[in-house]
C-alpha cells in the first residue's frame, strides 16, 4: 500500500511529503543506532523522537515514511530537513503500540 | 589503482548537518551501481562514525576512497581520544551525556555497529590528541 493511501485510511496527520512508495513493513524504535541497523527498507518507522537526526536516519534506512506518535510534532530543523530531503513525516496522537496496530491493520504488514 | 576520492568536513557544532557526509557517499555509491546491501552497510558504518565525531570530538574530517570492489573510509578527529578501546567497543557502553541520549544517541552501539557493518576496522587513538578510525567495506 502506498503511503498516501495509508494516510487517507488511517487518518494520520501529514507534516511533510515525499515519494509515494509502497509500504512493506514497520519498525518501532527511538534509539537511532538500533534503527539504522535493524529497520528494513520501505518500512513505516514509528517513533516518539523529535529532532533533526530523525530525518538523517530516515534517509539512511530508506524508510517509506516516519510516523511520529503520541502527538509529537517535528521541530523546525527536523521539519526543514525532512522537507528538503523529501521524506514523509506523519503524525498521530496514538501511542506507538496503538499506532502500530493501525498500520498493521490498514497496510496488511 | 585509480579510485574516487571524496573528502568532507564534519561540523561538530550542530546536529543539523550530521549525516551529510554518509548521505553523500551513499548517493555516490548508488550512482556507481554498488548493490543496495553494500550501500547500506557503508552508510550505517560511516554514519555511526560521523555521529561519534559530532558527539565526542567537536567534529573532524572524513576521507573516502572508492575502489571497484571496496571502499576505504578514514574518520579523523582531534577530540579527547579513547582511553580504553576494548571497553568502548563493548555493546551498550557509552560515555554520552543525558542530553545526547535525549537526541536518540548514546545506546553504546556506535562502534559495535561500525565493526558489524565493515569488513575491516582499525582505531588509532591517543588521549588528548585525537582518534582516527579506518573502515573498509567490501562490495
Amino acid at each position: 500500500m502506498k503511503v498516501s493511501e495509508m494516510v487517507k485510511k488511517a487518518g494520520f496527520a501529514v507534516f511533510t511529503k515525499g515519494e509515494d512508495r509502497d509500504i512493506e513493513s514497520g519498525y518501532c524504535g527511538d534509539f537511532l543506532s538500533n534503527i539504522i541497523s535493524r529497520a528494513t527498507d520501505a518500512c513505516v518507522w514509528l517513533t516518539v523522537m523529535n529532532n533533526v537526526n530523525v530525518a538523517a536516519v530516515a534517509t539512511l534506512i530508506d524508510c517509506a515514511c516516519v510516523l511520529l506518535c503520541e502527538g509529537v510534532e517535528p521541530d523546525k530543523p527536523f521539519f526543514d530537513r525532512a522537507a528538503s530531503l523529501g521524506i514523509w513525516v506523519l503524525g498521530t496522537n496514538d501511542n506507538v503500540f496503538e499506532a502500530s496496530k493501525k498500520v498493521a491493520a490498514v497496510c496488511g504488514v | 589503482m585509480e579510485c574516487i576520492r571524496l573528502e568532507y568536513d564534519v561540523d561538530g557544532n550542530n546536529f543539523s548537518s550530521a549525516g551529510n557526509a554518509s548521505d553523500s557517499v551513499k548517493r555516490t555509491l548508488k550512482q556507481l551501481g554498488v548493490s543496495p546491501a553494500s550501500v547500506r552497510r557503508v552508510a550505517i558504518a560511516m554514519y555511526e562514525g560521523e555521529i561519534n565525531m559530532v558527539i565526542h570530538a567537536h567534529g573532524g574530517r572524513a576521507e573516502v576512497e572508492i575502489y571497484p570492489d571496496y571502499i576505504d573510509i578514514y574518520l579523523k578527529d582531534s577530540g579527547p581520544g579513547i582511553a580504553d578501546i576494548d571497553l568502548a567497543m563493548k555493546a551498550g557502553y557509552s560515555t554520552a551525556t543525558e542530553n545526547i541520549r535525549s537526541l536518540g544517541f548514546g545506546a553504546g552501539m556506535g562502534l559495535p555497529n561500525m565493526k558489524k557493518y565493515s569488513d575491516e576496522m582499525k582505531i588509532d587513538s591517543t588521549v588528548g590528541v585525537g582518534t582516527t578510525v579506518f573502515l573498509r567495506v567490501k562490495f
